[in-house]
């Protein structure tokens, strides 16, 4: 060492002094890199407040605060994330699981001000001036901090259906129920979409920790009849699902199913603390025992009435059973739901038809309160020239004979009119008795709406057709065609429209575009009404209406104007099942609300 | 590549539980008296040469602390973390500075941070990252952090959240 | 044994007292003969915020001890109260100027109590990213070897050409210092158009600059003078002082995560270890240059076998209800310093139950470096405890 070539290799590299310098003087106008994390934007208008931001954020510095002009409805919780720079650390992981992609960071990175509180805004609603910036980082396509995926739910395939009314729906084994379940993002905002207000983010996570047990007394806080809605329920849920906005919602409904069907009937008493229920000696009535009948009793008789239900048919359940074929939901299922609500010591009447056997005064004065859900039953008629045929049917009725097993007509040309979901059940249906009678179905369903705005399910639509019906939607009908008393088929024209400007229906037609369906036999499945002629005149009238007739009840607590007397389920609100469930179950609160500021009256 | 030190450690040692999938990675548990011996045996014995770490895992809920010595082979690049268990009350451990003269700094820490104690360990009392510190020891599962630096740290004046489940229905369906 | 250089005098034991059972001098500060010297926290000599607490006996140093604690935040504390996804902001900090390999070692440590896999190209960005942290990690230790013995020109230079890998960081994963780019699974993002050529043009100009340093630092005769034959290391110390990394292959070792217990695509490229026997100040920092030249020559390397297509992430479950079952692992890599290694224990909830994370520095910078120290020349503490590269944060974490 130290040899004088260490003393003079230094002195090579004087050439650096010519260099120019790389320094970058002030102002700094220097650009982030495209993907650069800097300060946040939002999409208020994307944005729906589901706060997954705000869960994952390690630093405590997104809060969910309520904006003026943004409403909370339902699938937005009005709420949008408002960012404290005194915590962030711009990890950009809250647009890693931004539900809808609405946030994003920009790449500006610079921003000075004396007052420290500035450094706290909600991006989107504060105006600033990298609001409209377009570099910044964006989550990349392919990274996903959630799966989007659902998971495929099994069912039989169309030859192993469609000729037999066992269960399409196979359910979810343990493995893959935990996989759809470790997809929620435990956001809440189905939450308040759900007519019952379930707990689906906290039953969720009872899959997720495989505690079915705890899973099942959560859904009976809100829902006690979970076998039947983990099948049918129309899952108003799902639509407002965060996932569902990038991805698939999660199958709510299928992971309800899987939690009621992990635990067998005999459990439920003790899962449930049934097996200690403190009876009182008041007595309440419930007319009709389909879903807000049976809601109704079950809180009620959690609560120690007494409660008897009286059902005009031979076997409980009402539209859950009488208008949902069996291969949606199996008897043996509803079976389960009811006989754990009957083991409260709930007792039910069949057969016997209030009004008719017995009269609502009579329930009256025998009992404390009645609630009377009687739901829809009475087929309405599209009242086109030949609807008086004896071959013209109603599908209510059709699909209730096939419950109670008694003969009905089946036809080798069907046509069934309708776009609901009650329209796919007779369609289905039918499509069976047809492959079993004849080998072969030959049916066509057709409805008012297009297919974009049918009403039915879109999958009820897509299975009808892979058993083998037609769906011809858009068509509207104008006569059933008779030839010596015997139905040749049916006249439609084109439907242009179905709703008006103020979305009232007003359907309009081409009346050029006309199409002919052949048919031996026409269904008619267009909507059902009530029948409250069991509430006697002198009653009726003092009931509040509104201008189409439709009783009118208290919001909260479904008392009518005679404060005995509480009306819930389709009659009042829907139609579907889980709204007749949550009205059966504020009924009960009503009703036990009623009965306790009575009794303190008397007191 | 495991079969004759775990044997090994068996016989000599009675070790019990061992796990582990990763080739080169076996965890072995030992009874406290044996580890200090077991880990000087792998070290001398064995070829386990460097010691990667010393530390310790708490757990409460079992009223036991878990030392780990995490020892690695540097010929047949294998590793064997030694788990020794030892009870929570009054933790003790032997020291092992002699093996490795830089452990004591590992048992220093796990003094300060996890309250266990190391007779012998040069400079083992001596304060290492937390200067004055005399509350419960920090690393412990029953310190809790955030309570600490909620009342030690001034609270940011305005912060306010809301949980969007709770907030719709305040907004939607208040009563029900 | 001791390598002797012109200005370092190797100290005379026998004038100071004997050492005690604990093996330090019992010194009697009273006696005046001794003084106390701090080194740090604010020092220019010092490698970040550490202070060595000195006793000097006129300009030698009796007897040196490490302080740490300016830096604790309790990172290993606070993963255990936050999800596993949650942590990635988190770890990056522990070493800042290196945070690639903690999200590395961290990503890696789940994936492998889970299962995830990361798909090829994702393994190629991990590499990618990986050798883009020991470059910049090398660069700046460049800057401040040279610092420590008063050269701050190279200092400069060295910063710039890490600015220019920081502006490729900047570009790849949108942020310079603190990447948050490796989650389980895989990596954030794909490269950006034209990125290669970029990053090409920066490592001529390294390349370029390092022929000069070459010049004006290594063969430089007072550079020689301060380094040469001072802050010797016994290889006899590597396993009792857990020696790792250039320290060690300073000293004759041949231990390199990357060959040792090869991971990402490190089986897939072709480079050699670096090795020294002389084990002085110059030797380490010799073969941290030529490290350097290593990860410029890999990265080119890297560049050109990755992939053009391919997914660069796997398929995740939710991170936010992500468990892990029970279990522990530990997760080693190379990074400027050596051995750099995540312990990870899973109590199967969606928490860590603990995370120790066992940087090189932890060793060198407190048994090693006091042990150096003795018997040193003041003026040579600071180059001696930047030749061993330490870092801070990742000794109190």
């Amino acid at each position: 060492m130290g040899t004088t070539k260490d003393i003079l290799s230094p002195f090579l590299v004087w050439k650096q002094f010519f260099r120019k310098p790389v320094t970058i003087k002030e102002p700094l106008k220097r650009q982030g890199a495209d993907r650069y994390r800097g300060f946040h934007i939002n999409d208020i208008q994307e944005c729906i407040g589901c706060g997954t931001c705000e869960s994952i954020c390690e630093n405590q510095a997104i809060d969910l605060v309520a904006v003026a002009g943004i409403d909370t409805k339902s699938g937005d919780s009005g709420l949008r994330p408002k960012v404290d720079y005194g915590r962030c650390c711009w990890c950009a992981l809250c647009v890693d699981v931004c539900t809808t992609g609405s946030l994003k960071l920009t790449n500006v990175f610079t921003w000075v001000d004396t007052d420290p509180d500035q450094f706290r805004y909600i991006p989107g609603v504060d105006a600033k001036p990298w609001d409209n910036a377009t570099k910044g980082y964006k989550k990349a396509a392919s990274l996903e901090l959630y799966p989007l995926e659902r998971i495929p739910m099994q069912h039989l395939h169309p030859e192993e259906r469609h000729d037999s009314f066992i269960e399409i729906i196979k359910g979810f084994s343990k493995e893959e129920a935990l996989r759809e379940a470790d997809r929620c993002v435990a956001c809440g905002i189905c939450t308040a979409t759900c007519p019952a207000h379930m707990g689906i983010p906290e039953y969720i996570k009872a899959i997720r920790e495989d505690n079915v047990e705890e899973g099942l007394r959560i859904m009976y806080e809100t829902n006690p009849l979970p076998e039947i809605c983990g099948r049918i329920c129309t899952h108003k849920c799902e639509t407002v699902c965060s996932v569902g906005h990038r991805g698939d919602p999660l199958s709510i409904r299928w992971l309800k199913r899987y939690l009621a069907d992990q635990v067998p009937a005999s459990a439920y008493a003790s899962v449930l603390k049934s097996d200690s229920i403190e009876k009182n000696n008041r007595k309440v009535a419930i007319i009709g025992a389909g879903p807000a009948g049976l809601s109704a009793a079950y809180y009620l008789g959690m609560m120690g009435y007494q409660i008897t239900v009286f059902e005009k048919l031979s076997a409980a359940g009402g539209m859950m059973r009488f208008g949902i074929p069996e291969y949606r939901l199996p008897y043996d299922q509803i079976d389960k739901d009811i006989n754990y609500i009957l083991s409260l010591g709930v007792e039910i009447k069949y057969g016997v038809s209030v009004g008719k056997d017995i009269t609502l005064e009579q329930l009256e004065k025998e009992y404390d309160a009645v609630f009377a859900a009687t739901g829809l039953h009475d087929g309405r008629s599209t009242r086109i020239p030949g609807t008086n045929h004896s071959g013209v049917y109603q599908s209510i009725e059709l699909l209730r004979k096939i419950t109670l097993g008694e003969p009905i007509e089946v036809a080798e040309k069907i046509v069934v009119i309708g776009g609901g979901n009650v329209a796919m059940d007779i369609t289905r249906s039918l499509a069976r008795m047809q492959r079993q009678k004849y080998g072969k179905v030959q049916l066509i369903a057709t409805s008012l709406e297009t297919e974009d705005i049918m009403p039915a399910d879109r999958e009820e639509v897509v299975e009808a057709r892979e058993e083998g019906a037609i769906i011809y939607p858009g068509w509207g009908p104008r006569e059933i065609i008779v030839e010596n008393d015997r139905i040749k088929g049916l006249k439609v024209v084109q439907c242009l429209s179905v709703f008006d400007e103020q979305k009232r229906f007003s359907p309009k037609f081409d009346e050029s575009n006309e199409n002919f369906f052949e048919a031996d036999m026409v269904v008619e499945s267009i909507g059902q009404g009530a029948n409250l002629s069991y509430i006697p005149a002198s009653y009726f009238e003092q009931l509040e209406k509104d201008h189409r007739g439709r009783v009118l009840v208290d919001t909260l607590t479904f008392q009518t104007k005679l404060p005995w007397l509480f009306m819930g389920g389709d009659i009042i609100e829907g139609p579907d099942v889980i709204h007749g469930i949550a009205n059966g179950h504020k009924a009960a609160k009503g009703i036990d609300q009623y009965l306790n500021a009575n009794r303190e009256e008397k007191q | 590549m495991f079969d004759h030190v775990i044997s090994e450690l068996k016989n000599l040692f009675s070790a019990g539980e061992i796990s582990g999938t990763e080739a080169r990675l076996r965890f072995v548990t030992l009874p406290q008296n044996q580890a200090v011996k077991a880990v000087k045996y792998l070290n001398e014995k064995q070829g386990y040469r460097h010691l990667v770490l010393l530390t310790a895992v708490d757990y409460i809920e079992q009223g036991q602390f878990q030392l780990t010595y995490l020892l690695h082979n540097p010929e047949n690049r294998t590793d064997i973390g030694v788990r020794v268990l030892i009870d929570r009350e009054n933790a003790t451990m032997e020291s092992a500075h002699t093996l490795w003269p830089t452990i004591a700094t590992y048992q220093r820490e796990l003094r300060e941070m996890f309250g266990i104690q190391f007779p012998g360990s040069p400079g083992v009392d001596d304060d290492f990252i937390l200067e004055g510190w005399r509350g419960l020891p920090p690393y412990r599962r029953d310190f809790d952090t955030k309570a600490f630096a909620e009342s030690f740290f001034p609270q940011r004046e305005g912060r306010g959240t809301n949980d969007p489940a709770a907030f719709m229905k305040e907004k939607l369906y208040p009563n029900e | 044994m001791n390598k002797q250089g012109v200005f370092s005098l190797e100290g005379d034991r026998s004038k100071y007292p004997q050492p005690g059972a604990d093996g330090k001098p019992e010194i009697d500060l009273s006696s005046h003969k001794y003084m106390k010297m701090w080194q740090g926290p604010n020092h220019p000599g010092i490698t970040g915020n550490m202070s060595v607490e000195l006793t000097v006996c006129a300009d030698e140093v009796v007897e040196a001890k490490t302080h740490v604690g300016y830096l604790h935040r309790g990172f290993e504390k606070l993963m255990e109260r936050r999800k596993y996804i949650q942590n990635f902001p988190l770890v990056c900090r522990i070493a800042v100027p290196e945070p690639d390999y903690n999200e590395l070692n961290y990503a890696t440590a789940i994936e492998k109590l889970t299962g995830i896999e990361v798909p090829e190209k994702g393994l190629w960005l991990r590499t990618l990213v990986a050798e883009m942290a020991r470059l910049q990690g090398y660069l700046m230790w460049l800057g401040g070897m040279a610092g420590a013995v008063g050269f701050g020109t190279v200092g400069q230079w060295s910063n710039y050409l890490r600015d220019l890998i920081l502006d490729r960081f900047e570009e790849l994963t949108g942020a310079r210092i603190y990447h948050i780019y490796i989650l389980p699974g895989g990596v954030r993002n794909d490269l950006p158009e034209g990125f290669a050529d970029r990053m090409e043009a920066n490592l001529k100009e390294i390349e370029g600059f390092m022929k000069d340093i070459n010049r004006v630092l290594f063969n430089n005769y007072v550079y020689k003078k301060r380094t040469v034959g001072i802050g010797y290391i016994d290889p006899a110390w590597i396993y009792p002082y857990g020696i790792v990394g250039p320290n060690a292959r300073a000293a004759g070792s041949k231990n390199d995560v990357r060959k040792d217990s090869p991971y990402v695509k490190y089986p897939e490229l072709d480079f050699g270890v670096n090795t020294a026997t002389d084990s002085d100040i110059y030797t380490r920092s010799v073969l941290r240059y030529n490290e350097l030249l290593t990860d410029v020559d890999l990265i080119r390397q890297i560049l050109s076998k990755m992939p053009k297509e391919g997914d660069f992430i796997a398929k995740l479950p939710n991170m936010m209800n992500l468990t892990i079952p029970a279990g522990e692992t530990y997760v080693r890599s190379e990074c400027t310093r050596g051995e750099y290694g995540y312990y990870m224990v899973s109590d199967g909830s969606g928490y860590p139950r603990r995370v120790n994370v066992r940087g090189p520095s932890y060793t060198h910078a407190v048994a090693l470096l006091e042990k150096m120290l003795v018997n040193a020349n003041i003026a040579d503490v600071a180059q001696i405890m930047v030749s061993l590269h330490t870092y801070p944060p990742e000794i109190e974490r």
